[in-house]
């Protein structure tokens, strides 16, 4: 009994403090309702300081939200009354008004904290450019689209999902010092140091180099040499022997022929194909043109292929002493090599100094006869034939480029000769050296160029007047342009010519804040601030001139002008960038490649297959995006953007070659949906295992825009068995019966059931794989000439009942049911299109904008293309 | 004996009878398909003018003035000289070397049947592994015969020293054959 009282005088307390902290701070939220009464009948039974349900004691949680910790527990606090998760439905229901009452008055409470918040320090904190942003906007600054920049440049942090987010944009020291670096290379690059642009130098190049290493591979049967699409007499391909000594070879000429190389052989740890004659010194544009086709080998036969192979062609940077790279940097795209017939592929692309450009028989086979018996002569299977490469290059409209005039526009270049320039010091040049066996040459040195005034500070100033606004993406003041044309006065008098001095100013803008910053005003954006704002969500990058014409002259903020300028970014192929950038953070895209899947299990895997996936997941927004298709899309649709490589994979006939392309899909396919790609499936599993959970959490996040909390401590992880001898939903129903564990894997776990028909590397499944027990596999659509080692163990049980109580079978029915909540699909969509745009994280107060978003998008029947526009018309997009 | 090109010149050593007609041994001339190949290279030497090949004892005579072509050498430089030239030209797949010395009836021709050469560079690989080795005068390498032929000095070299230096390049030496000493 005493102890009872002693509740009771507790339960007294607490609730007296509760009411008190109301009546201070929200006495007109009383009014209409009681909270306190609310919190005292429906919450305190399980939250009060004793119980601590969940970890939950509102006695002592305080009521300054001025506090970050104490507003976003209250956030919660709203949120599960809102959604009435609280009270849980095993207790009495409070009346639907008293709901609404108690809801209304938390609302008014924390939108009123936050406005004060706003106020004081805006709402987007002030942040730099991330470094795919850096890298745009030095690229379209200058006009040399494929600088490299960003990989020197120090990683972003991510938060709320995605690396534009002020949180995340720290800088140090080490930023500067890289921001440094970064302006002088891209200024080594822009400024023209001859009178006459570099000449073109046309080379043909043959796949089986001088030393390279196709050339010892092919010696050892993991090629052949052919011509006119027959065996080469004159290099018969390797049988018993491997032909001996590679230099005798080479310098017997033997891989300059002009013969086609015929490759079985993949990239592999120990192979790495380039066309190394060419190694890029002077960086720029290039044609490239390639002629590939593909057959089957047999013993010494060519005979017609398969189908159409897929090879790639990649940019691999050559580092140190020039046997750097091995891993392309970055890859130009898969071409097609049809069965006997020659195909041609051109492209123009921008090389840097020491890019060369690598290969890859891309959709064949993992083979190696290199020391099988018999080697080529034995070897039965597909290959992929290289008749050459021609590159062409570097190509110049113009000359100096146009990167030079954005620096010193028309000024003319000139010998710079020391005895007609007393006192002054030259420009510096630097020696860059040429990596590896490259075969094509410098031009003869032309001698000292520079460019060359007469009125150095009068052209300083107008030349600085021209660049200063590009370059800070605004207006810029005559006395910021001052203190510019001061510095370039101090390094001429110091005894620097022209071009350094200039080179110095020119530096100090692009380390600049007003540079490195998205600069923007507390409030609503101003017309520059806008035209940013569109620009780099839409192109990850500066405003082109259009642009910012329009915010000149005060037009953007016209809703119809706006428009038309959101439109026509859209339809610009720099759109792209948003797509990849959005997808890469939004679905995690950029963690494709973290997980190498077990080879045992998936041998099918290859890198083709991982880049397929990618380009799947962005084609398939693109569409969405050119269509406008609506959000339930988003998870359910009745076509997929595939290639050959991965309507394979997923068992779907009739599609051939490398490029992708809307394909209706087959009755009774499961797939279609962001959530039944490849990508989403690889990147939420291990590389050896799947679980419900991380796939669970994975769509919870992304697709519902429900953040999970994290597990509590001391709860051990559920480690997938491998063996086959239990399945992992055995595992979780265990997990399950823990009540803590229960309330939050009763959400996560029904998507990730579903999911489990899907393996690691999103091929559909109805039993396990094993590498222990199980019965033998068939090997369905897996390439024949690939080993199978792995078993099929216990069935897969996609199964599943969501938290409001509907059940799903199998894959198709979970996505059925969550499609019909298009709405909540939409509203995340619309949210996490917010978060990156902006900078920042949803506050509490753009619940209500976010809503209005998402009703006038519903009501216009817009898809994925109407939310865009309706949210960079929206007061949240337009407000710092 | 094939001769493939008249022999002018008979003095043996590569002094010049005649000022400008000068005879050398040839390095590389492992096959008789290689004499167009050696051709071919003089047409990138025109100080230089092939006049004849002879494939059997690897020499060749040639038209040039060494007081021109290499002034102020002496008769060893030239030689040398001569020698980095043409490897330059080639690839390192020709060179120049003093005629021999030692009377061909004291050498020894050693015939190795090989199985694995399937075209002119694995020829050549083979070649190189045993033509700079000391005792041999000259070597052949033939994929279409499936042969390498040694002449050598035989109180300098043997057959077994021959094939281990054709193993070690990768050479597969197939059933030997009765040694056959050969002079010509």
């Amino acid at each position: 009994m005493k102890e009872n009282q002693g509740n009771m005088s507790y339960r007294i307390t607490d609730t007296c403090s509760i009411i008190l902290c109301y009546i201070i701070l929200h006495s007109s939220a009383l009014s209409g309702a009681e909270p306190s009464v609310f919190f005292e009948k429906h919450c305190l039974d399980c939250h009060d300081g004793k119980t601590k349900e969940a970890g939950l004691d509102l006695t002592a949680l305080k009521l300054d939200l001025s506090n970050p910790g104490n507003f976003s527990r209250w956030v919660k606090v709203h949120d599960r009354i809102e959604s009435g998760e609280m009270p849980p439905k095993t207790e009495e229901r409070p009346p639907t008004g008293d709901v609404v009452a108690v809801v209304k008055s938390l609302k008014e409470s924390l939108v009123e904290a936050e406005h004060t918040r706003f106020q004081r320090d805006g709402r987007t904190g002030l942040r730099r450019l991330t470094r795919a942003e850096y890298e745009n906007t030095v690229r379209d600054l200058f006009d040399m689209p494929g600088i490299a920049l960003a990989g020197e440049l120090p990683a972003d942090g991510s938060a709320h999902g995605f690396d534009k987010n002020s949180d995340a944009l720290d800088i140090s020291h080490v930023n500067m010092a890289k921001y440094i670096e970064a302006a002088d290379h891209a200024l080594d690059y822009a400024i023209a140091t001859r009178p006459t642009a570099p000449s073109v130098q046309k080379r043909r190049i043959s796949l089986v180099n001088r030393g390279g290493f196709v050339a010892h591979v092919v010696m050892n049967g993991d090629g052949v040499l052919l011509k006119d699409k027959k065996p080469d007499p004159a290099f018969p391909p390797a049988g018993e022997h491997g032909h001996i000594d590679q230099g005798a070879h080479e310098r017997m000429g033997s891989f300059e022929t002009g013969s086609t190389v015929g490759l079985f052989r993949h990239e592999d740890e120990s192979f790495s194909p380039y066309f190394i004659e060419h190694v890029t010194i002077y960086p720029g544009r290039y044609r490239v043109r390639l002629s590939l086709w593909s057959f089957h080998w047999d013993k010494g036969e060519v005979l017609p292929s398969r189908g159409t192979e897929a090879a790639r062609l990649s940019v691999v940077q050559l580092t140190g002493d020039g046997r750097g790279g091995q891993h392309p940097s970055y890859v130009f795209g898969y071409y097609d090599a049809p069965s006997i017939e020659s195909r041609e592929h051109e492209l123009v692309t921008w090389l840097n100094h020491n890019e060369i450009i690598g290969f890859n028989t891309a959709s064949l086979a993992p083979v190696a006869n290199y020391s099988r018996k018999g080697r080529a002569m034995a070897f039965t299977g597909p290959a992929i034939a290289v008749d050459w490469l021609d590159i062409e290059g570097p190509l110049h409209d113009a000359w100096p480029p146009n990167a030079h005039h954005v620096l010193f526009d028309d000024l003319p270049l000139a010998e710079f000769k020391t005895a007609e320039n007393p006192g002054t010091r030259p420009p510096v040049r630097k020696h860059v050296r040429q990596l590896g066996a490259g075969m094509n040459r410098p031009d003869p040195s032309p001698g000292l160029w520079t460019v060359h005034s007469e009125q150095p500070l009068v052209d300083a100033d107008r030349l600085l007047a021209g660049f200063l606004p590009g370059a800070f993406r605004r207006p810029v003041q005559a006395e910021v342009r001052q203190q510019y044309v001061a510095r370039v006065e101090e390094r001429l008098n110091a005894g620097d010519c022209f071009e350094t001095a200039m080179r110095w100013a020119y530096r100090a803008a692009l380390c600049s804040p007003d540079f490195l910053y998205h600069l923007e005003p507390v409030g609503d954006l101003d017309d520059f601030a806008l035209a940013n704002r569109i620009s780099y969500f839409l192109w990850n990058t500066m405003p082109d001139a259009r642009l910012t014409e329009l915010a000149a002259t005060g037009e953007l903020r016209k809703p119809d002008v706006l428009g038309g300028a959101v439109e026509r970014l859209l339809k610009d192929e720099r759109s792209n960038r948003f797509v990849h950038d959005f997808l890469d953070q939004w679905l995690k895209l950029r963690d494709i490649a973290a997980t190498d899947p077990d080879r045992k299990l998936y041998p099918e895997f290859s890198p083709y297959l991982q880049d397929s996936m990618v380009a799947e997941t962005r084609a398939y927004f693109r569409e969405l995006l050119d269509q406008d298709l609506d959000a339930s899309h988003l998870v359910q649709s009745d076509f997929a953007m595939l290639n050959e490589k991965l309507a394979v994979h997923y068992g779907i006939p009739g599609v051939s070659g490398s490029q992708m392309r809307r394909v209706a899909l087959p009755p009774g396919c499961s797939r279609g949906g962001f959530l039944t790609q490849a990508a989403i499936l690889k990147v939420t599993a291990n590389g050896t295992t799947t679980s419900p959970v991380p796939r669970g959490a994975f769509v919870m996040e992304r697709i519902f825009g429900q953040t999970p909390d994290p597990p509590p401590p001391d709860i051990g992880s559920i480690e997938p068995d491998v063996r086959g001898a239990t399945t992992i939903r055995e595992q979780l129903d265990k997990h399950r019966s823990n009540a803590i564990c229960a309330s939050c894997h009763a959400k996560l776990d029904p998507p990730g059931f579903a999911l489990e028909a899907f393996d690691v590397i999103g091929g559909f499944r109805t039993r396990y794989r094993s590498i222990g027990d199980g019965d033998p596999a068939e090997r369905g659509s897996i390439d024949p000439f690939i080993g199978i080692e792995f078993k099929l163990g216990l069935p897969v049980d996609p199964r599943g009942e969501l938290p409001d109580g509907r059940a799903f079978g199998n894959i198709d029915e979970f996505q059925t049911l969550i499609a019909a909540d298009s709405e909540r699909l939409l509203k995340n969509l619309a949210e996490q299109l917010a978060i990156y745009s902006t900078g920042r994280a949803l506050a509490f107060s753009d619940r209500d904008e976010i809503e209005g978003i998402v009703k006038r998008t519903q009501q216009k029947d817009g898809g994925v293309r109407t939310l865009i526009h309706e949210l960079t018309q929206s007061q949240l997009f337009r407000t710092r | 004996m094939m001769i493939l090109g008249l022999i002018i010149l008979c003095s043996p050593a590569s002094s010049a009878a005649e000022p400008n007609r000068i005879k050398h041994q040839i390095t590389g001339l492992f096959s008789r398909e290689r004499v167009k190949d050696l051709e071919e290279v003089f047409k990138q030497l025109p100080e230089f003018r092939l006049v004849t090949v002879d494939y059997d004892n690897a020499e060749a005579s040639f038209e040039y003035d060494p007081v021109t072509v290499f002034p102020g050498a002496t008769s060893e430089q030239v030689v040398e000289r001569f020698d980095a030239r043409l490897k330059n030209a080639s690839r390192h797949t020709f060179g120049i070397k003093p005629l021999r010395t030692i009377e061909r009836e004291k050498l020894k021709l050693i015939e190795i049947p090989v199985a694995g050469l399937d075209c002119k560079g694995c020829c050549l690989g083979a070649y190189e592994a045993i033509y700079r080795l000391n005792g041999v005068e000259m070597a052949t390498a033939s994929f279409k015969e499936r042969l390498v032929t040694a002449l050598v000095e035989p109180e300098l070299i043997d057959r077994e020293a021959l094939e281990t230096a054709l193993r070690q390049r990768g050479v597969e030496v197939t059933k030997p054959q009765p040694e056959n000493s050969s002079p010509e």
